[in-house]
């Protein structure tokens, strides 16, 4: 906005400025409203409680999510749950997206409404499923009986197995879509010239494949990472109280214990996480995300 | 352009009898299409072929086969007596210029350049200046740190000829690559390629659907339809003496009338009844058809007079058109009985000619060509 004001300003009367604003500066308007209303004012909101309680200006907040060993561990949950979370997709996700970016025109139609279709699915549906799934007389427990790979059932319902499990099994989704949308427009050429240059698989994937998929890793990192590192219901059935999260511990201070200081200041510890988590990586990956931009 | 054509005027005098490169039986299918079918060709060492024919007669695929990018559903591909049908694309050594040059965009110049040795483990210390000795062939060194989507079209091509050049392939396979640039342009790369490459004694196959480009730069011209070669010669053969109707209606400009042939005429020659008359061809150049023809005649042996002697053919027509074109002038003529046109080229124009006049033409029976109709 302030550049298009900016630009406008050099071309046109100052005066007539607002008339004049063009296209683009018209077109970000109902978004950025929308935004201002839904995201910054309620941030900014959660800021200002995270400063102060009943008797005004306090850090008692901080002091306690920061200095105390039982939320610094939460807060060590919280990023565990995300990174684990980020990488199993990604592992997963990855060949996936370039599986689904390579298969014929009609079975990727499928395959992307496969992947699509989890997404509609509500959470906390998928996850009760899990649960039952996992369950001692659940179908995972019968498999592997009948595979033999064990002699009784295993306990694997609030087990950090079936945490992780569910979680990569509902934020997968988010990290194929980004990176599949990128793979697609590769140039399948540029993978041949790489070839016919010399350059085995390994290396035409590191050297090509990898750096120009690049925009779609950092936008499904970023994506299932600042959504898993603040995720509640997933994480409440499968696991519950037995791993605390930064979540939950917000949903106490706020529903159950009413201390809204110490919910806000958890809040913002979460915000500064996942903000600085997902500009280091966008920042690590910027010079190929850059270059890997077509044209 | 007269100097590339002298020069390979003089390279298809000299005799080439190697195989270098042996493509046998080579078949190739998609689902139910057959795209390729049993072909052949050989290519000596540091020729330079041509593979020119319609949109969709499998020229890509013929390249992506040799360059080992597809595996082939039959047939056989050597280079130096080496089998190569199984070995992997990145283990062939054949150098690809691509359609769109396929140029890396997230390296710059040298390093799209250097792509190529760095893959194949050359010497750190090496790389460097092999790469500026490849960026000077095709005078690009001032681009080295330039970012790809900084060049034009032009220079983009450049670079990827670079690219495969640098790692001295046995092989350098070219799909049309100057089907992006403007005329002019286009025809300054085709000679700069060409030299470059005559230069370096590297041997090439170059695809296009231009029959000037493949005449200007060619040694021979493998004519591609449908999948087949129909024809693999000289370009002076190629438009001499084209081996079917596709190959003459392909190369050059030629007016075609249908027609039926009778047993030989007079003095071994072939007689053929068209809707303008009948029409006499060498029985020397044709193998002697008969039943439904098609009569293909080029419109530079054609002349405009009363013939001189016996061993021509005249009509007379109506002229419709006069097309200028410079360094020549095209003359259409519109019998009343035929469909098509029949073409003419003349170096000047005669005075007093206009269109509506009727003028008689004359052609040598031995530049009457003569195919079954398909
Ligand atoms: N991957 C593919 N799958 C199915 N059909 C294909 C594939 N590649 C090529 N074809 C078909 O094979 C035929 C030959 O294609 P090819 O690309 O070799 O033609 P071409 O001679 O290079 O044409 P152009 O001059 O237009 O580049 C075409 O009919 C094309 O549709
Ligand atoms: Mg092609």
């Amino acid at each position: 906005m302030t550049t298009i004001g900016m630009e406008t300003q050099v071309t046109a009367p100052p005066r007539r400025r607002l008339l004049q604003l063009d296209a683009p500066a018209i077109m970000v308007l109902p978004g950025l409203v929308f935004m201002v209303v839904a995201f910054a004012i309620p941030v900014l909101i959660l800021v200002a409680d995270s400063f102060r309680d009943a008797s005004g200006l306090s850090l008692a907040g901080y002091r306690k999510v920061l200095g105390d060993p039982y939320y610094i561990g939460i807060i060590w949950n919280s990023l565990q749950l995300g990174l684990i979370t980020t990488i199993g997709s990604l592992l997963i996700g990855y060949p996936a997206a370039f599986a689904l970016s390579r298969a014929p025109a009609r079975l990727q139609v499928l395959l992307f409404a496969l992947i699509f279709l989890p997404l509609t699915v509500s959470i906390i549906v998928k996850t009760f499923g899990l649960a039952i799934m996992m369950r001692r007389d659940g179908i995972l427990n019968w498999l592997l009986l009948n595979l033999g790979f064990i002699e009784r059932p295993m306990r694997l319902v609030f087990t950090e197995f079936a945490l992780y499990f569910g979680m990569i099994n509902v934020f997968l989704p988010l990290m194929i879509l980004p990176i599949y949308s990128v793979m697609r427009q590769l140039d399948p050429r540029l993978t041949d010239a790489a070839a016919s240059l010399g350059a085995g698989p390994v290396t035409t994937f590191l050297r090509v494949t990898l750096p120009l998929t690049m925009p779609g890793v950092v936008a499904g990192i970023s994506l299932v990472f600042s959504i898993s590192v603040a995720a509640y219901v997933t994480p409440g059935l499968l696991i519950g109280d037995r791993f605390m999260t930064m979540s939950q511990v917000m949903a106490k201070a706020y529903l159950n214990i009413r201390d809204f200081n110490l919910g806000a200041s958890m809040a913002v510890v979460m915000l500064v996480v996942a903000v600085t988590i997902v500009f280091t990586s966008t920042y690590f990956a910027e010079p190929a995300s850059r270059r890997g931009r077509k044209g | 352009m007269n100097v590339v054509a002298r020069e390979a005027a003089h390279a298809r005098a000299t005799p080439r009898s190697d195989r270098y490169l042996d493509v046998a039986a080579v078949t190739k299918r998609f689902g139910a299409a057959t795209v390729l079918k049993d072909l052949d060709i050989s290519v000596a060492r540091s020729e330079f072929i041509s593979l020119l024919g319609p949109s969709g007669c499998g020229k890509t695929t013929l390249l992506r086969l040799i360059a080992g990018l597809m595996k082939p559903d039959g047939g056989r591909i050597a280079i130096g007596g080496n089998d190569l049908t199984q070995v992997p694309a990145h283990k062939r050594n054949i150098g690809v210029v691509f359609q769109n040059y396929a140029l890396f965009p997230h390296l710059s110049v040298e390093q799209n350049v250097a792509f190529g040795l760095e893959a194949q483990r050359t010497l750190k210390a090496e790389i460097g200046g092999r790469v500026q000795n490849a960026l000077a062939l095709v005078r690009m060194q001032a681009f080295a740190e330039r970012r790809i989507s900084a060049l034009s079209g032009g220079q983009q091509q450049r670079v990827a000829v670079a690219r495969a050049l640098v790692v001295k392939p046995s092989l350098l396979l070219l799909d049309e690559p100057f089907s992006a640039l403007d005329r002019k342009l286009r025809e300054t790369m085709q000679i700069e390629l060409r030299h470059l490459l005559r230069d370096l004694e590297i041997t090439s196959i170059f695809v296009t659907h231009d029959q000037d480009e493949a005449l200007v730069m060619s040694d021979r011209i493998a004519v591609m339809n449908e999948g087949r070669i129909e024809q693999l010669g000289t370009p002076d053969e190629v438009y001499s003496s084209p081996a079917s109707l596709h190959v003459l209606e392909f190369v050059g400009q030629s007016t075609r009338i249908g027609g039926t042939a009778s047993a030989s005429g007079q003095g071994g020659d072939v007689g053929i009844e068209t809707p303008i008359g009948q029409i006499r061809a060498s029985m020397r150049r044709n193998s002697g058809p008969t039943g439904k023809v098609v009569v293909g005649i080029r419109p530079e042996c054609i002349a405009l007079g009363e013939r001189p002697g016996a061993d021509f053919n005249e009509i007379t027509a109506e002229l419709a058109d006069i097309v200028f074109f410079g360094s020549k002038t095209a003359l259409h003529f519109k019998p009343p009985a035929m469909e098509d046109r029949i073409q003419v080229e003349v170096a000047r124009l005669p005075s007093g000619v206009a269109p509506g006049a009727a003028l008689k033409l004359h052609w040598p029976i031995a530049e009457t060509m003569v195919y079954p109709t398909p």
